[in-house]
């Protein structure tokens, strides 16, 4: 296949300078949407009410005496008009030193380092096995007959609808409480991964199944999978060799959406399952009005989710050759 | 989301229930040495684990385990021995001498001495410090000297009756003056104190490891047993969900957990494996305060209006299942000067609506609220969904209803504990509702002398009814300066008096405060001071 999509493309020096400003264009929008990111983030804690210092002193309302509350603002420079704050943070951002968090006396980057693993492997599993069920359930629902279709349609709204906290505590009911199979709450190890990865895979696969469905249906439609019948394939060469290509390029399109979706979930199941991960330390840091964690966390989900995107996009040039044709 | 949560452990008790639990009758033997207990929180992870840093209660529930105090308190209230072994007050109340144990060592080696004692005041009334509580509660102290190697005198600049109390919270416990002097960051991740359990790790947002302490010789005059604890260790663990909390002790994977709501402790009651502590924290009780300040409340009238309006009784009913009762007192039921007038606050419709009358609220608009000199007689209410549990949220809602009948427009505003702090420095409320922890009856002055509502730089203050009244003020300060028991109580009395029968608050119930444990844990209790739950006594049933 690889040697036959090369002879399809142009030649190799063509091809490089179509390929050279794609990736500068890239570059540039992942450095403009970290800066936009850092910007908006940090005037925006600034604009929601709480003050700064008394999270380094211990939360919000604490009963700080003026002594201290003065020694901190000097200490980091919260006296200082806050123009001059962002320019500051900005510059330090520029040589990736984040800062260190008001609440945790942490440097920013240890904290993201240390719950980083925990969010991503969450976010990686869950992404696969709702792929996974997603696939089954659009495969069965568009060869089934239209009982199949009904009943996968209804499955994948359900799924859909379904909001992640409710999920997790009916799972948590019925697997730990009632069966006693599973253990409620994060524990080391495989077997604490599998509720919480079941509740982010489950809305997740109603989304990703209600695509690929429409789109296998599309292709199965398609002349192409009529032409494919008409050589005589069998009807499972059409369906897995043809019209699961066709399913696979909108749902790939749709993994940086459900990556976007799955941090977002992991704020609620690393807090329900206490399981440590970004998600839970940007709760409590927004909570606790912790400026240099919630920045840092968000540019962190920033680079992910754009790193997720790029390769999104290359993996549908890899799928679709259209598109590795028309590529600018 | 909890209102959801709410049937949803009813329905998993009650299928627990027709599973059949499995009984294990809890026979007393002889306690048990070693073993790991899992104790889950539900309170927020502490961003300090030296309560002298902030001193909120999050930190004092850990603390309670690896720090100690100079003195405690026992059942009946009074304050008994514990680092220190005897005290006495100078003549004229301006200093108190503190004889303390001579065999005690904090766990890094360092020996329990005058010094210490003065190194930890010290360090509590150092701005750097940070320290909030613990700086109020000393606020009397000028110093301390060490008249000899054990004996610390405290000097004062006016006579203290509420010093013992104050020295007997967590968050004035004494620490290692050698592990004071380690940098804050150091110090906040592994302070060291003298009390039965070692700081050995702390992976934050999930659990704090603590070990034995094996040279351990400094129990509270009051506690059960003496020499080193039983449990070999305690992994402290942050459950934030209440559901999965209650999940997690069901099923074994912890065996304590506090922060239990109403509808988890009813579920609780029936099962024969979990047990229950209901230890209420001293201080105030929980009450919903009225703004005196600004209109309409600056008319006793109105405010007298509404607490006959509100229909506390059957709501606690409803909404707290028998686990709360209710309060007709500023102070906490555990606090033994604590003054109860159930008849000011009667629930009265038709005297409502006449204090609403004679107050000139006499028009209504189309949905029945009161209007005078065409303004709504409308109630901000901003509500802190960090302190009030989703069963106090409910019960605002149904005062709601029960005061709109008088003709109160109520808005009820729930918020964030930052957003929820900015309303109040900014005088936007008529109507809040704030728990307040301390020991003894010294809150009184917190909660309502006219200094407390002057905001703090940080714009807080304590006095949100905004009492302002010079014979209260008057009284607050004799109780506070007066050493004498019996007239202290009287003038403690004359001023709730003056509190309650001026209708600037509605009390509710006590500040509830709930531990479930699992039957197999054995010799658990609250601390008479300030409710934490003590595990050196406690031990594992196999």
């Amino acid at each position: 296949m690889a040697a036959a999509l090369i002879g399809e493309a142009p030649p190799r020096s063509r091809r490089r300078r179509r390929w050279l400003p794609w990736l500068l264009l890239r570059l540039g929008g992942v450095v403009f949407v970290l800066w936009a990111v850092a910007t908006v983030t940090f005037f925006a804690i600034r604009l929601i009410p709480g003050d700064p210092a008394e999270a380094i002193l211990g939360g919000p309302g604490s009963q700080t005496s003026a002594e201290a509350l003065a020694q901190v603002r000097a200490e980091y420079g919260l006296d200082q008009p806050l123009f001059f704050q962002y320019l500051h943070y900005l510059g330090r951002l520029l040589v990736g030193d984040l800062g260190r968090s008001y609440a945790l006396h942490d440097s920013v980057l240890n904290v993201i380092a240390q719950n980083l693993g925990g969010t991503l492997l969450l976010a990686v599993v869950s992404l696969i096995v709702a792929s996974l069920i997603a696939l089954a359930l659009a495969a069965w629902s568009t060869r089934g007959g239209r009982v199949a279709a009904s009943i996968g349609s209804l499955l994948e709204i359900v799924a859909a609808a379904v909001p992640h906290f409710w999920l997790a505590i009916s799972l948590i009911l019925l697997f730990s409480s009632v069966l006693g199979w599973l253990p409620p709450v994060s524990v080391p190890g495989p077997v604490g991964l599998v509720l919480p990865v079941l509740t982010l895979a489950l809305p997740l696969s109603g989304f990703l199944g209600q695509v690929m469905r429409e789109s296998m249906l599309d292709a199965m439609a398609s002349p192409f999978v009529l032409s494919a019948r008409a050589r005589g394939e069998s009807e499972n060469d059409v369906f897995w060799l043809h019209a699961l290509r066709h399913a696979a390029i909108p749902a790939i399109g749709l993994a940086g959406w459900a990556f976007g979706a799955l941090i977002s979930g992991a704020v609620v199941v690393e807090t329900i399952f206490a399981r440590p991960g970004l998600g839970r330390s940007l709760l409590s840091a927004v909570q606790q009005r912790d400026v240099p964690l919630v920045i840092g966390v968000v540019i962190v989900v920033a680079l992910a989710y754009m790193l997720v995107t790029t390769l999104t996009d290359l993996a549908d040039r890899l799928v679709d050759p259209r598109l590795r044709v028309d590529a600018r | 989301m909890k209102r959801i949560i709410t049937p949803l452990i009813a329905l998993a008790s009650i299928a627990l229930l027709v599973a059949g639990c499995s009984a294990a009758s809890p026979t007393s033997s002889a306690p048990v040495s070693g073993g790991n207990l899992v104790y889950a929180t539900g309170d927020a992870e502490p961003t300090c684990l030296d309560p002298h840093v902030g001193g909120n209660y999050p930190q004092a529930l850990v603390a309670t385990q690896y720090l100690e105090s100079l003195v405690s308190k026992n059942k009946a209230g009074d304050i008994i021995p514990w680092l220190a072994t005897k005290w006495s007050e100078s003549k004229n109340g301006l200093s108190w001498d503190f004889t303390l144990r001579n065999d005690v060592k904090f766990t890094d080696g360092t020996p329990l001495t005058a010094d210490a004692v003065a190194a930890n005041i010290a360090h509590l009334q150092d701005p750097a410090t940070g320290s909030s509580t613990g700086y109020l509660a000393l606020a009397k102290v000028t110093g301390v000297t060490a008249v000899d190697q054990h004996t610390a005198r405290i000097t004062l600049s006016t006579p203290d009756s509420a010093l013992l109390d104050s020295l007997s919270q967590p968050w004035l416990a004494i620490e290692s003056p050698t592990a004071l002097k380690r940098s804050q960051d150091v110090n906040c991740q592994s302070p060291v104190g003298t009390g039965p359990f070692i700081v050995k790790k702390w992976d934050r947002q999930q659990s704090i490891t603590l070990v034995r302490n094996d040279d351990y010789n400094s129990p509270p005059a009051d506690a059960a047993h003496k020499g080193k604890a039983y449990l070999a260790s305690i992994e402290w663990r942050f459950l934030p969900d209440s559901a999965s909390r209650y999940a997690a002790l069901q099923a074994g994977t912890v065996d304590v957990i506090d922060n239990v709501q109403p509808d988890t402790i009813v579920a609780a009651k029936s099962s024969k494996n979990i047990l229950q502590i209901d230890a209420p924290r001293p201080g105030a009780s929980n009450r919903i305060e009225l703004n005196s300040s600004i209109a309409p409340f600056d008319d006793e009238r109105v405010r007298e209006a509404f607490i006959r309006s509100a229909n506390v009784n059957d709501a606690i009913k409803s909404l707290f299942f028998g686990t709360a009762k209710r309060s007709y007192s500023a102070l906490s039921s555990v606090e033994a000067l604590g003054v109860s007038e159930p008849k000011l606050f009667s629930y009265d419709q038709k005297a409502a609506a006449k204090l609403l009358d004679d107050a000139g609220w006499t028009q209504k608009d189309a949905n029945g609220y009161r209007i005078k000199d065409g303004k709504l007689l409308e109630l901000d209410f901003p509500v802190s969904t960090n302190q009030s549990i989703p069963a106090e949220q409910s019960l605002f809602e149904q005062l709601q209803a029960t005061a709109k009948e008088a003709g109160f427009k109520v808005n009820l505003q729930p918020l964030d504990l930052s957003s929820w702090y900015t309303v109040l420095g900014k005088n936007q409320y008529n109507l809040v509702s704030a728990p307040y922890t301390k020991v003894g009856p010294d809150v009184l002055r917190i909660l309502f002398d006219s200094d407390g509502t002057k905001p703090a730089p940080s714009g807080y203050f304590a006095n949100h009814a905004q009492v302002k009244d010079p014979a209260l003020d008057t009284l607050l300060v004799q109780a506070g300066e007066v050493s004498d028991p019996a007239q202290r109580a009287l003038l403690y009395k004359k001023a709730q008096e003056i509190v309650l029968g001026g209708y600037y608050i509605l009390p509710l119930y006590d500040q509830q405060n709930h531990y479930l444990l699992r039957s197999q844990v054995k010799g658990l209790r609250a601390m008479p001071t300030v409710s934490t739950p003590t595990l050196y006594d406690t031990w594992l049933q196999h």
